[in-house]
């Protein structure tokens, strides 16, 4: 059995490694012959060029054919169409394997008083060792995509290893599109594609082909709600985060590169992240069995969770083919548009509570409730030439469903079943804001420099891998807020080979809560400074 | 009448003398594949006037991928791609003071330069970083490409003397004095 201390320092250290999982295609460099750089300015950021070749389904946006260098296999004369129903309509494949390989490795020291978090182990227990520097293996991943034909794109990545573990490794986007899908009901070009599988949602800034090396907090940031008497109790252990993968359909159009953009997504719920037996927090909810038998926090997928994004982008040229081109003209060369972009999103879902209880005759139930939760938010880019400044701020709303017993009082929390649960009813809501400010600046055509600020205020903050520790403020029943800047830096050293440097300050999150004396009030002490500095190479083949 | 005809006889022949005193220049550069021009030893340049001549992006490379022109010649550098390019180049003959951008004009279209300047000009796009191709701009009409196994002709160079460059793609650009004398032969290996 792992130990608290042990345990908490595994989900530290994870937090600070756990690398921005990111993709430049070298499968498309190869059937082109071109560098990443003519959709890439820093990969995997895509430039105007690059967003355009996405929205094509993986394609140049006109006259593809004139600049594959290796010719596709044709699965199909095209003349076949004529012959269909009786035929399968011809199709086609990539000429070579579209693949590509991507590997990194990271190296970070951590700040001295680090070991401030020695003060959760209890006494006479060894204190987790954090070490001051650490070398750390990062990804090995496979991706391949390209398209089959006009109108069929895929995209599959897989990590075959993370930090050297074969078997940390999974799935992250895996799909099927089907571009210009609105070409079959006479809609407008562009205005209507379907992807179906696994994907990351259509977030505002991606987190998945992001250039930092850590990940937005906010696109981690899980729902928890504390169970602490005394304070408004809240069951809500929604382990959804807005950056994980979904499955399911997604319905978008639109351009990546200027005008609208939206995007309607269907997808199964995924409000259980970990494993809740695990869940020895007292302040936590957690479920009543010990072996759940299915009752606890659990995601279900009866209730399909929605996504929806609009996005409108101004490009600001002056002269007209300029503005509406996919790259504007330069004076000495095509370049990014000097745009505006300005965005909303939203997702509903339900997250699903199973207790033990008694239905109204007194018989042993499982009573089941689908708490209604959402996220909503809003976004702004705005770009001038190689300078690019984006951010987003969010709100995460869970409904509180509380149980109560046949009398109609809310049960202590936690239940322990007596008095058994007979139903629920709307507690104090669980919520969290937060959000990120980011500004790239691309130097040099080598030279990324970046700076970031994140930011997530919440109630029962667990994120920061402070999961298993009871006496934290992150896991008690008031609002904290996590502050991050992270000064960055970022060097091609060729176009697929990238030296990155983050220092990740985080100012004032404190370890320790005491009841204040004086005014009776909690009081978080011992506050450190986890400061991290990360070096990351990564390399594209 | 005597007068006219001896005056007549004395144009032709100094008409006819640089004809009949001129040979041709023959021989092997290695590698292959190389462009071989001619310098006036005075190194005066040989301007061509109205000259035109095409040089295509297409496909994301440029077409011709190498392309020899005597001074004076307008290239008219033309987009037949469904996509935007630039063209530059850094410098000619490694004089960054002669560096040119020459910006991006829509497909279909041409932009024209006059090279008047000799030397090996690099073109390059900042959109596509790998795209390259070259303009070598001889200052005299005498220049040519060689096979592909390096054999060249320079033909009708009037005698005297000159100095003969030879250039290939990646490799050390090599010059020679030389003295023309009815057929002559040069070999040339570059490092
Ligand atoms: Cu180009």
């Amino acid at each position: 059995m792992m130990t608290k201390a042990g345990a908490f320092c595994i989900f530290f250290l994870l937090l600070l490694f756990c690398p921005a999982v990111s993709h430049a295609i070298p499968a498309f460099s190869r059937q082109y012959q071109t560098s990443c750089t003519t959709c890439h300015l820093d990969f995997p950021k895509l430039n105007d060029f690059g967003k355009a070749f996405k929205d094509a389904g993986f394609k140049f946006p006109i006259d593809n054919e004139s600049f594959l260098k290796i010719p596709p296999v044709m699965l199909g004369a095209p003349a076949q169409k004529e012959l269909f129903p009786h035929t399968v309509w011809p199709g086609q494949i990539p000429g070579i394997l579209p693949v590509g390989l991507r590997m990194n490795t990271f190296f970070q020291a951590t700040s001295g008083n680090r070991g401030n978090f020695n003060s959760l182990v209890p006494p006479g227990a060894v204190p987790p060792f954090i070490p001051k520097t650490d070398f750390s293996t990062g990804l090995f991943s496979i991706f391949t995509a390209g398209n089959f034909g006009d109108d069929i794109a895929f995209w599959v990545d897989e990590d075959l290893s993370i930090a050297g573990d074969n078997a940390a490794g999974g799935l992250g986007d895996g799909y099927l599109k089907f571009i210009n899908l609105g070409r079959v009901f006479k809609l407008p070009k562009d205005s209507l594609s379907l992807r179906a599988g696994r994907f990351e949602l259509d977030l505002p800034f991606t987190q998945a082909r992001s250039i930092d090396i850590s990940p937005y907090d906010i696109y981690g940031q899980a729902n928890i709600g504390a169970v602490t008497p005394g304070f408004a109790q809240k069951n809500v252990n929604n382990q959804f985060t807005l950056g994980g993968g979904a499955n399911g359909l997604e319905f978008s159009g639109g351009r990546m590169y200027g005008g609208y953009h939206y995007s309607i997504a269907v997808v199964d719920q995924n409000t259980s992240g970990v494993s809740q037996s695990g869940n020895s927090n007292g302040v936590v909810p957690s479920p009543t069995g010990g072996a759940n038998g299915g009752v606890g926090f659990a995601s279900d997928s009866n209730f399909k969770d929605l996504y929806g994004r609009f996005s409108y982008r101004f490009n600001l040229e002056r002269d007209a083919a300029s503005r509406n081109g996919v790259q504007a003209a330069g004076a000495s060369g095509p370049r990014d548009h000097t745009f505006l972009n300005l965005g909303t999103f939203y997702f509903y879902g339900r997250s699903v509570q199973r207790f033990s209880g008694q239905d109204l005759t007194g018989m042993p139930v499982v009573l089941t409730v689908r708490e209604p939760f959402y996220r909503v938010g809003g976004d702004f880019s705005f770009n001038y030439r190689t300078f690019n400044i984006y951010g987003l701020i969010m709100y995460g709303h869970d409904t509180n469903q509380l149980p109560v017993d046949i009398t109609g009082t809310p049960v202590p929390l936690p239940v322990t079943g007596a008095p058994p649960p007979v139903g629920f009813v709307h507690g104090t809501p669980a919520s969290f804001t937060g959000g990120f400010v980011q500004a790239d600046y691309l130097v040099l055509p080598w030279v990324m420099t970046i700076a970031r600020w994140d930011v997530v205020n919440s109630g029962e903050d667990r994120i920061n891998g402070l999961s298993q520790s009871t006496s934290t403020p992150f896991g008690l029943p008031f609002r904290s807020t996590r502050n991050r800047f992270t000064p960055g830096v970022q060097f091609l050293i060729h176009a697929n080979i990238k030296a990155s440097f983050e220092y990740q300050f985080r100012p004032q999150q404190s370890v320790t809560i005491i009841t204040n004396p004086i005014t009776g009030l909690p009081v978080a002490i011992q506050p450190f400074r986890t400061n991290t500095a990360v070096t990351a190479l990564e390399w594209v083949f | 009448m005597k007068l006219n005809n001896l005056l007549t006889l004395f144009i032709m022949s100094v008409l006819a003398a640089p004809m009949c005193l001129a040979g041709s220049i023959k021989g092997k550069v290695s590698p292959g594949k190389s462009v071989v021009y001619l310098e006036s030893a005075s190194g005066a340049v040989t301007a061509v006037t109205g000259k035109k001549i095409t040089m295509d992006q297409r496909g994301l490379l440029f077409q011709p991928h190498v392309l020899v022109v005597q001074a004076g010649t307008t290239v008219e550098f033309l987009n037949s791609d469904k996509v935007q390019h630039n063209v530059f180049w850094p410098s000619i003959s490694g004089d960054k003071k002669k560096s040119h951008n020459l910006g991006t004009w829509p497909t279909g279209q041409s932009k024209p330069f006059q090279f008047n300047e000799p030397g090996v000009v690099t073109l390059l796009c900042n959109v596509h970083p790998e795209m390259a191709g070259y303009i070598i701009v001889s200052p005299t009409p005498y220049f040519t490409e060689t096979g592909a196994d390096g054999a060249y002709t320079l033909a009708s160079v009037p005698d005297g003397e000159y100095t003969i460059t030879a250039w290939h793609e990646g490799k050390k650009i090599q010059s020679k004095k030389i003295t023309v004398k009815g057929d002559t032969t040069a070999d040339l290996t570059l490092q």
